[in-house]
């Protein structure tokens, strides 16, 4: 059986590469059928506003490659509820879905189901 | 145990040294390295451009010799690579780029080849930042 | 399941290392290294958070880390060398490097 790859992902969405090259480990993983998940957690979840204009800055536009991950067969996707919170984002009002919102102590479960994991 | 080491962080970042010296650590307690992947940043560490001081460590180098030495499988994440400017002679001739920055014993590829080395392995373990 | 979480950044500007007290597992573990080693220092809000849970939580720190910053360990805290660390890392189901 396949093992299991949680990604967690923490940067905003135009801070530098990491939220293109997390997404990147995702789509790889998904275009070869591995079970794997997603988590925004803290910076990460900026990611997820909606109406993003990342032509102003010349920058490609994640979102799109976000709404991919389903089609890629990367459907477990999680965002921390608190991250959320922090930053004045409603779950309601994400760009991607579908997607669970998890409580802290959830965090720590989901980690738990996975084989291996990688924070970026 | 298998281990699958990837490295984020480029050779000056003192997470390079310290992946090196935890992969030396792993041989020495008689573990397998499946593979070294470096992406992101990390693809400064398999940089044969690197010039370090000589009163300072030459962490490229010592990368270079583990990975000759033990023979082990140092893969370069080629889009990684690319968009920092890290190039191979080949991808170097097929974007005419004047200078080639990284060669033996690392080899450019793809993300596929960290999956399957995340697939392989009992233990995948990451190092960047700090 | 038990994850061992890696952080290397310093706690005073950064927020990995209170992220990580907040999605740590019952029985997960901490290994400071690099900079995140300053959370030891004496009189600060890390280094209470981290007494804090010294209880539940199993914390280690690379030696040659303390060493370097003349860090004074407490007891609620073990140092590891590389073996060590390897140790660790085979012991842990699992490691999550805070990149």
């Amino acid at each position: 059986m396949a093992k299991s790859l949680l990604i967690i992902s923490r940067q905003a969405p135009w801070s530098g590469p990491s939220a293109r090259e997390a997404l990147d480990i995702a789509l790889a993983g998904g275009a070869f059928d591995l079970p794997l998940g997603m988590l925004f957690l803290d910076d990460g979840v900026l990611q997820l506003l909606p109406s993003q204009n990342a032509r102003a800055l010349q920058q490609k536009d994640l979102t799109a490659n976000l709404q991919a991950l389903e089609m890629f067969g990367v459907e477990d996707l999680f965002a921390c509820s608190t991250s959320l919170a922090e930053r004045g984002m409603s779950p309601d009002a994400l760009n991607v879905e579908p997607l669970n919102v998890l409580q802290d102590e959830e965090i720590a479960a989901l980690i738990d189901r996975y084989d291996q994991v990688i924070t970026i | 145990m298998k281990f699958a080491i990837a490295l984020y962080s480029p050779a000056h970042a003192p997470s390079s040294r310290r992946a090196l010296l935890f992969a030396q650590a792993a041989l020495a307690a008689g573990h397998e390295i499946v593979r070294l992947f470096f992406y992101q940043d990390g693809v400064h560490s398999a940089s044969s451009a690197v010039v370090t001081p000589q009163d300072e460590l030459d962490v490229p180098a010592q990368w270079r010799e583990f990975v000759t030495t033990h023979q082990l499988d140092g893969v370069v994440c080629i889009a990684a690579a690319l968009r920092r400017g890290v190039l191979n002679e080949a991808e170097a001739r097929r974007y005419s780029r004047t200078a080639a920055s990284v060669a033996a014993p690392w080899e450019l590829s793809g993300l596929g080849q960290l999956h399957d080395a995340v697939q392989e392995a009992d233990r995948l373990i990451c190092f960047g930042g700090p | 399941m038990s994850t061992l979480h890696v952080l290397s950044h310093s706690p005073f500007a950064d927020s990995r290392l209170s992220t990580c007290l907040r999605v740590l597992g019952g029985e997960d573990a901490i290994l400071l290294c690099g900079d995140a080693t300053y959370a030891l220092n004496a009189s600060t809000a890390a280094r209470q958070a981290l007494e804090a849970r010294a209880d539940g939580l199993k914390l280690f720190v690379l030696d040659e880390d303390a060493t370097a910053r003349s860090i004074e360990l407490p007891d609620w805290v073990k140092a590891v060398d590389y073996p060590g660390f390897v140790e660790l890392s085979v012991h842990y189901d699992k490691v999550n490097t805070w990149l």
